[in-house]
This record gives structure tokens, C-alpha cells and sequence, in this order.
């Protein structure tokens, strides 16, 4: 008899728990989720797009992508409006009754209960309850999607907005002394998108310590400083007045030495985030015990068996790295139960840094044979000391070493070097890549299922010349053991831009080293990351182990100059504005700056796929990340793609191994097909297709790799010879549904997914595309010549396109169209529109 | 532009980074909360937060000494309500006032208060004689009043179950307090007294932050006290009186007193619940608010007791906006009401309060300390207010049903 298939249960159907059901999908389980509320997608769904002109990565259209997919999961049962009334632990595994009365016996359970954002009226001399223009940032949130911030301001003329980061959060006394990491990319985002909604907006935002980490984010702070007012230091009272409801901000005013009072029309509180009030029960009845903050990002933490812990419920995160952690936990619970396939696939490793050791050593580990590509020629494994800059990387070398085998030793794992291999392009997608590289004048083949790029950016030292001539950089600063440390030793951050997380991170735990040994150590920064579940935490313990911490304002503030032994610097402390200090230590200590000048244009060629503006790996798309590209089987990690730290290389590690795992199963069926009868030859499709799904068979035909395929249609929509067809999808069969005035060419994962509960209204009609590209010239007159008298083209905001340039290409087919003789201005329209813009959606065709 | 070296082995630094609890400066955040909620607000000069927890913690002592800020701060510990880190201002402060390089900054009546306090027991000198023959002359006026010759305001009687402590006010320009207050006690049908010994609820040393002076005019409080063998100290109406007899002493004299110490609304208020003490509330046939004194509210905790007596006795207890945790200093704290040449500045320091009362709108405040009753008075009649200003022992005291 066959045995009873197990039974997952997963309690919150938020971004996390809907991953984690998702990554179950496929398998021989009965998977349950339950929710709370009558929807899924959590808070994430209630979240307004952040978009501006073009979209500002915040993730949160992706939970209804997400709860879509979950209805088409065979293996999947979703309990809406549903929770848990008792749990217990039987012989059979645990019991669990739902409130609906069904009782669910489950092997293994994962617990992705959300979080509840900070209730404000806690600190009563914010009086967000009692005054009518203070609202939090989930409120904005509000406003922002149902369209209502107008209403609030009255229509004012230039209001005054302030933002007031760490409500709720850093905060000893509230016992909350954790940062929420999530807050001020947040209230950055809204403070982008109302600079853009109402432009005569006068933005402050009040901050404690701005957390730039991250791709975007460092992008966002570029143009917001340019936008708004940034001033550290965030005010704890609000003041009305309460016939005009204006509302004063006290803050101190460096240029009178005393204090002086703003006034604004709306204040925002960016309030942080705490464990879900109901998740404690749960936590009791699953004998697990939670951190003192009521999460499980600590070591202290308690996590029971067959439980598994994803998404805000382990602690304060962003919707990605929600979604990353759901995946990882369905992969640990496949794992567990020995259902996770191996496949038999080769994996390559681009990078020889200490970060593609790591990952060279977790892939091996796993039994896949790994390929290393090194950067350079002699690489010594796992050698720590700070990359030098690095070749170019069309000079990649290659490095050949077959690893088999678990057990795995550092110091062992064989690596021979390969002098003088290039790689010269990578073709072929998840399953069965070739990389094709020239080695002693030889060219050569490597097939491999999966491509992962761990290489090292740039660290560009910063010592060893001008005043910081006898500097010592961080890296060198660290390998001194504590004790031999000079006696004073100054610690120089954000100088030459936004430090990064690592440098921070770095510095800190070599401060407090070094502190220990008894040494007198100060770190001067612009602000101090405390970004990871003990940031916070960490950085206490340093100000109370008497790591002096001194703040400046801008890199002029500061004069340096080297004395025959150390340097005397003169600052002019941000928190102290009347006199300068002056400072004296033996040594100055600077981080390398990190940056990608220019080093991964060659393998990101190679690999037909963009940088992100900054230069780094993988372009900022949600769709694709954290780990992932738009060419299935082509990973990114470490510091050559994103804001990285150790504890964040883990991570991405098991998510890039439970990706493996399910890499080449199912096989996934593209209807997209080319007839080779109609077929020109011209290779339209080959160089357009945005996933490299196209290649060039023996025949030097153009043929599509089902597997690599996403159907977005491009192909099909641009091929001069109509030679590619989707089954019921043509020009003149999607032209034959045209039956009304208004048509609405909607893409299918984000205005079709917005316009989802929606009645439309009479004479619209709403026609789901795979993707806005699918939009033709002949597509668009035939739709005209059938009746419609307005159509709206809506898909994704640029750069939320799945197949990265969908909607840019759908608006140059717009424009083309509407330049043509007879077609009227307004016929014809891009409406760019998120999965989570139904307000937007119904104004748009309300109004059309 | 000046220069100043930092020195985390400053005095200061010394003397703050030896306490506990959150207090240890080098916590600041710089998160800038404090700044925010300044009893200043955006009044100009006055101390910047901030900055005075800045330079304690880096140990930059003469800056912090020639800011002034030392002696402009209230120490009404508004901002520390709003710190993160729980850091205490009046502690700083304190602990700054109390550097030799800062003894030049005492207000010359603060100075002189605590000299005659130490001599003669009194903050304005009134010798142990003087004393008597006040007392003895009110008790006589009192007697008069309540027509009961058992009727006393006695002093020195040993084993009495309360001990009464004046404010120095009611022993000089406010002797009809100490009445209202003999009427209580009267009413209470308990046994009490006053002390020839220490006639004085003021405790100045706090104010310069000298915890050795602080702990002297305690211990004249305590040993009379526990001399006489009674069970209860209790206060007159004095904000940092009581934030030091109930909040600190214990710290102050390294042990536990041999008595409770209550205030006399605290008292009142016990004995009215009890059913000993009835009032006349139509006596007082109006809406009053209440001005929380920072040394008795944010400071040591007690919110309600003033607040549940003064509903008891008056129509009805109004709260001013903000109020409680959060209430503004009446602009008299820290010592500056104690100096005569602070009028002027008391008017910069009051004015938030005085915005407040003028926008509760009503005729009728009430407090619990005299030296805010005071100061309150004097901004009503400077800012044209027309509040009139009680303590809320003298309306309980006016409304008492004999
Ligand atoms: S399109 Fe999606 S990811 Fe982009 S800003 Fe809008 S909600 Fe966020
Ligand atoms: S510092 Fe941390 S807690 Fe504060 S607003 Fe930024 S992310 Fe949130
Ligand atoms: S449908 Fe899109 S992904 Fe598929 S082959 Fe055509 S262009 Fe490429
Ligand atoms: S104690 Fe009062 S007066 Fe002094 S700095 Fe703080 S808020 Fe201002
Ligand atoms: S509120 Fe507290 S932690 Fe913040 S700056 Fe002031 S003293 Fe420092």
C-alpha cells in the first residue's frame, strides 16, 4: 500500500509562506496554507507600488503575481480566513485544528506569520492619534494606492511633508533595540514617489542613521539628496496647532546654537516592525521559543522540531529576501524528507575570491562536479587577503578542478590553473549551458546546467596616498592581532561615499576586538550600519565599550594631517557645530571602497546580461531577484551583484542550491513555436529574444529552447515573416476579440492581475497579453478596423518588465503606430500599471 | 573657530560613566530625540540637549561649563522622556554643575540658601527660636479659626504618628498655607507634628548637583525624624523636595529610612478614601487644569494622587495639552526659580507653559509644588492670563467639611 503522502502545513499566507508553498510545488505532498485574512500576499499585498516614472524595486506587486500561482498548485489547499485553534504534537505528527474545523495532520509545519508594524500611540508625544495629519507610513501606503493623498493635503499649495525615521525601533527602552532594516528604504521610496506625485512638495526627512544598502537604494539616495531635505536627527514630539492642524517639528538649529521650530502639513512616522501579536500562542503550542524581541533571527532563540521559520516572523525584512527565505525553508523541508532531487548537472563558478570559495566549497559539498573560472592566474584557495584589481575579465582564465565527493576540506580542495583561457560566450540556459572559452590557443567546450557569478568587485584602497599616505587600510588593520594594535587608532568611515554594509560591519568587529585588547579606538562616519538582526546590537555594545563615535556631516568637516607618528585631525563634530575638535591617534584606518568600474562589462557580454547602473552584476528587476537572472540557470552572488555580507552569502547560497535542485524538473512547455516553412532566416528572433531562448540549431536555424523560454512573444510579435505562432494566439484571432470601444491590451502579471476584481465598465473590454510586447503595428490596425475606438496599452512600469524590456518596446511600437497617417493622438495609449494598482487601474478606465 | 580635545578621562566623564542603568552617557545615540523636546522648545539661547550629552560624553568639561547650558537646562527631564537610551539628563546636568570649574556659575542665592540651611537648618536662615515662635503664633491663629481649643499646629512632639515638612514659604510670606494644611492634619484625627530641628522640605544641594550636600540636608531631615519615632514623613508641596525625600533618599543616605514618606495630597488623598476626610466640591464650582510638576510627575512617577483629590474637590480636573509624561515645565526648574536675578529669563522659560494654560482656556490651575505655584502665578499675571493658581492641598485644605 502506498503511504499517505506528508502533509505541510504553513501558517500565513504572506510572501514567505506563499514561496515556500510554491517551492513545494510539483512534489508528491499535501500542502496546506493558512491565512488569517480573506486574501493572500499579507501586508506586501496591501502595499502601494512605489513607482515613478519607472519602477523603484519595492517587490510588493510580486505577492500578486504570487497569490495568483497559488490557485493553479495541484498539491496545495488554501484555508482563507483561517486559523489555527489548536495544535498539538501527536505520534502521527502534529495535530492541528483549524478554526474552520478541519483538522490538518502535518510532518512538518513553517511558520510565516508576518509581523505587525509598531502602533505609534506607544510613544504619546508623537500624538499620531490625536492629530489628524500625522500618519504612519503604512498609511501613506494607503493613501498612495487608493489614490487619496490629495484629499488629505487639501489640495495645499507646496505642502510641507516631514518624514520621521526609527519609530518603534532602536529603542532601548521599548525594548526594542533591533533595526527594523526595512523602514527607511520604505520612506525613502515614498518620499520618492511623492516628490513625484505632487512636485512642489517640500520633503524632510529625519533620520537617525540612513540605512543605504543595496543596489536601488544607493540609487535612490542619489537622486533624493538632490530632491529633499536629509537631516539626522529625528524629533520625538509633534506639536499642533489646533486651529490650522499645522504641525512643528523642534529640531536643533546649527546656525543660532539653539532650536528652532518647522512647520509641516503632514508628518510621517516610519514606524518599524514587531513580532505578529498572534504568532505567540502558536509559538508556545509548537514548544518554540522566541528571541526577547519575540523573533528568531538569534542565536538565543529556540526553533522546535519539524518547525521551520520564515519571512518577518524570524525577523524584521524586506518582501525579497521574505521571498528568498520562504523558498529556502520549502528546500530544507524537501531536504528533510528526502524528496530533494540532485540532478545530474555540471555547475560552473565564476570568481576565485574568498566569496566563490564559499560557494565553490557549499556546491561541491552537495556532490555537483564545479568548474572554477578565476580571475587570476594563480589563485591560492581561500587566501583572504584583499583582491587586488583585478584583470579584465575578458582575460578570464580558467582554473579546472573536478570536486566530487562531501567531504570537503579547505585547505584541499585541488585546484589547478589553466594559464591563458578566455571565455567566449555562454549559450544554452538552465540544464545545458556551453561555455565555449579559449585555452593555450584551444578552443574548448564546457556543458554545465548552471552558471553562478561570485566574483569580486573592485576594492580600491584608499591608503597610500595624500594625507592618507601612512594610512592602513581596514583589511590589514583587521589581520594585526588585537594586541599588537597601536595604542590609538581611528577608524575613518563613509569618507569616500556610502560605505558599504561589509566595510561597516568590518569595522565594528574590529573596533570591538581591538577594545578588547584595551586600545582606545574612535570611529568617525557619517552614519553607522546597523543593518542584520544584531546591527543594533552590535553597535550598543561598542558606544558602551567605550568606542568613541564621532559623526560628521560632509568629508569638509574634516582636516587631516600626518604628523612624523600618526595623525592630527580637526573636526567639526555634526553634533556639536560651535568649535572643531581635535583629535590625535597613531593610526588612521580606512576601508576600501567597493565599486565595479567597469570590471564586469566583458562577462556581463558574455553572458547577455545588463549591470545594474552602478556597474555591478544583474540589472535592479524584482522579477529576477535576489539571486537570479532572466536567463534561467545563470546565478549571481556576493558582492559582484549586491550589498553583501557573510551572513547574506549564506543565505544566498541555499537559496542558489535549492534553485539546483529543481532546476531541470518539470521540463517546461513553451507554446511558442517557429514554423520552419514561413521562416526567413533573418535572426530577428534570435537577437531579440530577452531570455537568450533562441539559438541556432545544427541547421543554423533559429530554434526556441523550451526550457529557457518565458512566452512573453516577442519573438512572435516582431518576426517580419510571421513565422512564429503561439496556439490561439495570433494577430488576427487576439484582433477577432475585439468586440468593444475601449480595449485594453492588459499584461498578464501586472495590469491583468490589477484589473482581476474589477467590473468594468460598459463598452471596455480587457484583453490579457503575455506581455505587453506581444503588441503589434498589425496587431493594433486590426484591433482599430474590428471597432475599438480607444485602446490602452498597459503592462509594467519600466524596469519591473519580466522580460526586462517588454514595456519600453510595447510604447516604441506605440509611438510608431501613432505617428502613422490617419490615427488620431489620443486613439492610442501606454498606461504603464502594477499588479497592485487596481485604483489606478479604475481611474484610468473610468476616465478613458 | 575654537578647538577643544576630547578627553573621556575628563571629571565628568569620570563621573558618569561610574553610573548604571542606561545612564552611562557613551550610549547616546545621537539620535536627536532630546533635541526635539527641549521645555525650550524654539525659545532662543538655552541649552541644547544634545549637545550637553555630547560633550559630557566626550569629556569636553570647560565646553560644556562655558555653554551656559548648565545653569539655563531645567532639569525637567522632558527630553530624557523621549531618549531611546533612557539617558538622564538631570544627572548630567547635575553631575556638570558640580565641577569645580562650574562653582563660579551658582546663582549667589542658591549658594547662600544652602549656606544658612547648613547653619541654621532653614534656607532663609530662620533660626530654630524663630521658628518656634512662628508656629506657636499660627497655631494660635489656627485654634481661632477651626473654634476647637484641642485644635494645634504642634511642633517636637515625639511619637506623633506624621511629621509635617514645610516648604520655607510657609514659614515666611505664605503662613496661611501652613494653616490650611494644620486644618488637614486636624481633620485626619491623627497625632502630627512639625520639628524645630529641620524646618525645611528644600533640598538646594540637588540643584547644585553636590550629592555630599545633598546627603547633609537629607540626613537633617531623616535622624530628627527618626528621633521623634514617627511613621510618616510627610511633605509639603515642593516638586524637587519630593522627588529627592522619596525618589532618591534611600541612594542619598546608602539606606532605607526608618519612616514612609508621603506628600500631603498623597495623604489627603488616603485619608478621603478611607472615608476620614469629606469634601465640599461646590466650594470650588469650576473646571481647573493641572500643571504635573516635572520633579513629581516625569520624575518620580506620581501622576494620579494630585489629580484624583482635585476632582474630589473642584467641579471638575481638566488635563492642559500635553500633559503627564509629557508635560512642560512651568520654566522655574533646576534652580532658576531659587534666583532672584532670573525673572527675566523665567519669562523666556515659561512661555510654552503659559501658551499651554492660555489655550486650555479656563480661569483655574492647580499644582503641587509651591515653587511652580509661583512661578505659574507670575506668568499668569506677566502674560495677562488671568488663571488663578492654587496648590492642590489649599483647595482640598478650602473645600474640607469639617
Ligand atoms: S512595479 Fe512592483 S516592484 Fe516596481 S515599484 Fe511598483 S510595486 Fe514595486
Ligand atoms: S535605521 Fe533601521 S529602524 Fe531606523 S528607520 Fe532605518 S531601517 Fe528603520
Ligand atoms: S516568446 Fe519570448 S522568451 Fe520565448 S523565444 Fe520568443 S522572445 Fe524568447
Ligand atoms: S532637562 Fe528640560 S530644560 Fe534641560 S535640556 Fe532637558 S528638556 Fe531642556
Ligand atoms: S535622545 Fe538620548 S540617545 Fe538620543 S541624542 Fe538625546 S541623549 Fe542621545
Amino acid at each position: 500500500m502506498k503511504e499517505k503522502s506528508p502533509s505541510i502545513l504553513i501558517l500565513g499566507g504572506g510572501v514567505a509562506g506563499m514561496a515556500a508553498a510554491r517551492s513545494l510545488k510539483n512534489q508528491d505532498l499535501s500542502v496546506h496554507l493558512v491565512e488569517k485574512d480573506d486574501h493572500l500576499g499579507g501586508k506586501a499585498a496591501l502595499w502601494a507600488c512605489m513607482a515613478t516614472d519607472t519602477c523603484k524595486n519595492c517587490g510588493a506587486c510580486l505577492s500578486q503575481e504570487m497569490a495568483r500561482q497559488m490557485i493553479d498548485q495541484n498539491n496545495l489547499t488554501t484555508h482563507l480566513k483561517t486559523k489555527i485553534d489548536t495544535l498539538k504534537k501527536t505520534s502521527k505528527g502534529i495535530e492541528a485544528l483549524l478554526t474552520s474545523g478541519t483538522t490538518i495532520t502535518a510532518d512538518k509545519v513553517i511558520m510565516a506569520t508576518g509581523f505587525d508594524a509598531f502602533n505609534p500611540a506607544q510613544l504619546t508625544s508623537l500624538h499620531w492619534k490625536d492629530h489628524k495629519n500625522i500618519i504612519t507610513t503604512a498609511q501613506l501606503n494607503t493613501l498612495i494606492r487608493e489614490e487619496g493623498l490629495n484629499n488629505l493635503l487639501e489640495n495645499a499649495q507646496s505642502p510641507k511633508i516631514a518624514f520621521i525615521q526609527c519609530v518603534g525601533s532602536r529603542n532601548k527602552k521599548l525594548k526594542k533595540d533591533y533595526c527594523s532594516q526595512v523602514c527607511c528604504k520604505i520612506s525613502m521610496r515614498q518620499a520618492q514617489k511623492l516628490v513625484h506625485n505632487i512636485p512642489d512638495a517640500q520633503i524632510t526627512l529625519f533620520y537617525m542613521d540612513l540605512q543605504i544598502i543595496g543596489k536601488e537604494i544607493r540609487q535612490t539616495l542619489n537622486l533624493l539628496s538632490k530632491q529633499i531635505n536629509l537631516v539626522q536627527g529625528i524629533p520625538a514630539e509633534i506639536l499642533e496647532d489646533p486651529d490650522t492642524h499645522t504641525l512643528t517639528l523642534v529640531t536643533e538649529d546649527i546656525t543660532t546654537q539653539s532650536r528652532s521650530a518647522g512647520q509641516f502639513d503632514l508628518v510621517v512616522l516610519s514606524v518599524g516592525m514587531e513580532s505578529a501579536r498572534d504568532m505567540n500562542e502558536t509559538t508556545t503550542l509548537l514548544e518554540a521559543v522566541p528571541n526577547d524581541w519575540g523573533f528568531f533571527n538569534t542565536k538565543d532563540a529556540i526553533v522546535s522540531k519539524d518547525l521551520y521559520i520564515a519571512g518577518c516572523a524570524a525577523g524584521p525584512k524586506d518582501i525579497l529576501t521574505s521571498n528568498q527565505e520562504g523558498k529556502i525553508a520549502g528546500a530544507k523541508i524537501l531536504e528533510d524528507l528526502d524528496l530533494a532531487e540532485k540532478p545530474d548537472i555540471n555547475v560552473a563558478i565564476l570568481g576565485d575570491g574568498p566569496q566563490a570559495d564559499i560557494v565553490t566549497q557549499a556546491v561541491a559539498a552537495k556532490g555537483y562536479p564545479v568548474y572554477i573560472f578565476s580571475t587570476t592566474p594563480a589563485a591560492k584557495a581561500f587566501d583572504m587577503k584583499p583582491a587586488q584589481d583585478n584583470p579584465p575579465l575578458s582575460n578570464i582564465k580558467l582554473t579546472r578542478s573536478k570536486l566530487t565527493g562531501s567531504k570537503l576540506n579547505r585547505s584541499k580542495l585541488p585546484r589547478s590553473t589553466l594559464t591563458g583561457a578566455k571565455i567566449l560566450a555562454v549559450d544554452g540556459t538552465a540544464g545545458n549551458f556551453s561555455i565555449h572559452y579559449e585555452s593555450r590557443g584551444k578552443k574548448e567546450n564546457l556543458t554545465c546546467g548552471a552558471v553562478i557569478a561570485a566574483l569580486e568587485p573592485c576594492s580600491t584602497p584608499n591608503t597610500g596616498k595624500g594625507e592618507f599616505q601612512t594610512a592602513m587600510d581596514l583589511n590589514t588593520f583587521s589581520q594585526i592581532s588585537p594586541g599588537d594594535l597601536p595604542e590609538k587608532s581611528l577608524i575613518l568611515l563613509d569618507y569616500f561615499g556610502p560605505e558599504f554594509k561589509s566595510s561597516a560591519r568590518q569595522a565594528l568587529t574590529v573596533a570591538l576586538a581591538a577594545r578588547k585588547a584595551k586600545k582606545e579606538i574612535t570611529i568617525l562616519m557619517n552614519k553607522m550600519l546597523v543593518h542584520g538582526a544584531l546591527g543594533q546590537r552590535h553597535y550598543d555594545q561598542a558606544r558602551t565599550a567605550d568606542i568613541l563615535f564621532l559623526r560628521f556631516n560632509t568629508p569638509e568637516d574634516i582636516k587631516i594631517q600626518p604628523q612624523a607618528r600618526g595623525f592630527h585631525i580637526t573636526l567639526k563634530e555634526a553634533t556639536l557645530p560651535n568649535f572643531e575638535l581635535a583629535l590625535e591617534c597613531d593610526c588612521l584606518v580606512l576601508p576600501q571602497s567597493i565599486n565595479a568600474r567597469g570590471k564586469f562589462e566583458t562577462i556581463a557580454k558574455i553572458l547577455r546580461l545588463p549591470l545594474d547602473q552602478e556597474g555591478f552584476l544583474q540589472s535592479a528587476n524584482v522579477r529576477h531577484r535576489l539571486i537570479q537572472s532572466h536567463r534561467k540557470g545563470i546565478f549571481f552572488t556576493g558582492t559582484c551583484h549586491d550589498e553583501i555580507d557573510n551572513h547574506d552569502l549564506k543565505t544566498e547560497i541555499q537559496e542558489i542550491l535549492s534553485a539546483l535542485a529543481t532546476l531541470d524538473s518539470p521540463h517546461q512547455e513553451t507554446k511558442v513555436t517557429i514554423d520552419e516553412k514561413k521562416c526567413a532566416k533573418c535572426l530577428t528572433c534570435y537577437r531579440i529574444c530577452p531570455h537568450s531562448a533562441i539559438i541556432l540549431n545544427e541547421k543554423m536555424r533559429p530554434q526556441i529552447m523550451a526550457n529557457a523560454c518565458f512566452s512573453c512573444q516577442l519573438c512572435l510579435s516582431n518576426c517580419p515573416a510571421y513565422a512564429i505562432e503561439s496556439q490561439g494566439f495570433t494577430n488576427d484571432q487576439i484582433a477577432d476579440q475585439v468586440t468593444d470601444q475601449v480595449v485594453i491590451f492588459a499584461c498578464e502579471r501586472s495590469c491583468a492581475l490589477a484589473a482581476e476584481n474589477i467590473v468594468l465598465p460598459e463598452k471596455t473590454q480587457l484583453i490579457t497579453l503575455p506581455c505587453a510586447c506581444r503588441i503589434s503595428c498589425d496587431m493594433i490596425l486590426k484591433s482599430l478596423i474590428n471597432g475599438a475606438s480607444k485602446i490602452i496599452i498597459s503592462g509594467c512600469h519600466e524596469g519591473n518588465c519580466r522580460s526586462m524590456e517588454g514595456s519600453t518596446t510595447a510604447r516604441s511600437t506605440i509611438n510608431a503606430i501613432a505617428k502613422m497617417p490617419g490615427i488620431k493622438a489620443d486613439i492610442i495609449r501606454w498606461e504603464p500599471v502594477a499588479a497592485n494598482e487596481t485604483h489606478k487601474f479604475w481611474r484610468i478606465i473610468s476616465k478613458a | 573657530m575654537d578647538n577643544a580635545k576630547i578627553d573621556t578621562k575628563s571629571n565628568l566623564s569620570r563621573l558618569l560613566n561610574q553610573l548604571s542603568l542606561g545612564d552611562n552617557i557613551s550610549e547616546c545615540l545621537t539620535c536627536g530625540a532630546c533635541n526635539s523636546r527641549c521645555t525650550w522648545f524654539d525659545g532662543e539661547g538655552g541649552p541644547i540637549p544634545r549637545q550637553m550629552v555630547r560633550m559630557a560624553a566626550l569629556g569636553l568639561d570647560d565646553k560644556l561649563v562655558e555653554s551656559g547650558m548648565l545653569w539655563d537646562c531645567l532639569i525637567c527631564n522632558r527630553c530624557t522622556q523621549g531618549c531611546p537610551m533612557g539617558i538622564t539628563m538631570d544627572i548630567i546636568v547635575r553631575r556638570g554643575r558640580s565641577l569645580g570649574i562650574a562653582a563660579g556659575q551658582i546663582p549667589t542665592d542658591i549658594e547662600k540658601g544652602i549656606k544658612s540651611r547648613l547653619e541654621t537648618g532653614d534656607v532663609n536662615g530662620l533660626t530654630k527660636e524663630e521658628f518656634v515662635e512662628t508656629v506657636e503664633w499660627v497655631s494660635e491663629e489656627f485654634v481661632d479659626e477651626v473654634n476647637d481649643p484641642k485644635a494645634a499646629i504642634p511642633h517636637d512632639k515625639k511619637g506623633s504618628k506624621f511629621l509635617y515638612l514645610p516648604n520655607p514659604r510657609e514659614l515666611g510670606i505664605n503662613l496661611l498655607h501652613l494653616t490650611a494644611m494644620g486644618k488637614l492634619f486636624y481633620a485626619m484625627e491623627e497625632t502630627w507634628t512639625m520639628s524645630s530641628f529641620h524646618t525645611d522640605v528644600t533640598n538646594w544641594g540637588y540643584f547644585v548637583g553636590r550629592d555630599e550636600i545633598a546627603r547633609k540636608i537629607a540626613s537633617m531631615v531623616v535622624e530628627p525624624a527618626e528621633n521623634l519615632g514617627i511613621q510618616t514623613l510627610v511633605l509639603s508641596e515642593c516638586g524637587h523636595g519630593y522627588h529627592v525625600l522619596k525618589f532618591l533618599l534611600p541612594e542619598l543616605i546608602g539606606r532605607k529610612p526608618k519612616f514612609d514618606v508621603k506628600s500631603i495630597p498623597e495623604l489627603t488623598l488616603e485619608y478621603a478614601k478611607k472615608g476620614v476626610l469629606k469634601f465640599d466640591p461646590s466650594i470650588h464650582p469650576y473646571k481647573i487644569a493641572y500643571h504635573d510638576p516635572c520633579n513629581i510627575a516625569r520624575k518620580s512617577g506620581c501622576y494620579d494622587a494630585p489629580r484624583q483629590l482635585l476632582d474630589l474637590c473642584c467641579q471638575e480636573t481638566v488635563e492642559l495639552n500635553p500633559n503627564r509624561e509629557d508635560g512642560i515645565c512651568c520654566g522655574g526648574g533646576g534652580g532658576i526659580l531659587q534666583d532672584s536675578t532670573s525673572t527675566k529669563k523665567r519669562k523666556i522659560t515659561g512661555k510654552p507653559k503659559a501658551d499651554q494654560m492660555k489655550a486650555c482656556g479656563l480661569k483655574h490651575l492647580a499644582t503641587a509644588c509651591l515653587s511652580c505655584h509661583r512661578q505659574l502665578g507670575e506668568l499668569s499675571n506677566h502674560f495677562k492670563l488671568g488663571m488663578k493658581v492654587d496648590t492642590v492641598a489649599s483647595l482640598a485644605s478650602e473645600s474640607l467639611i469639617l
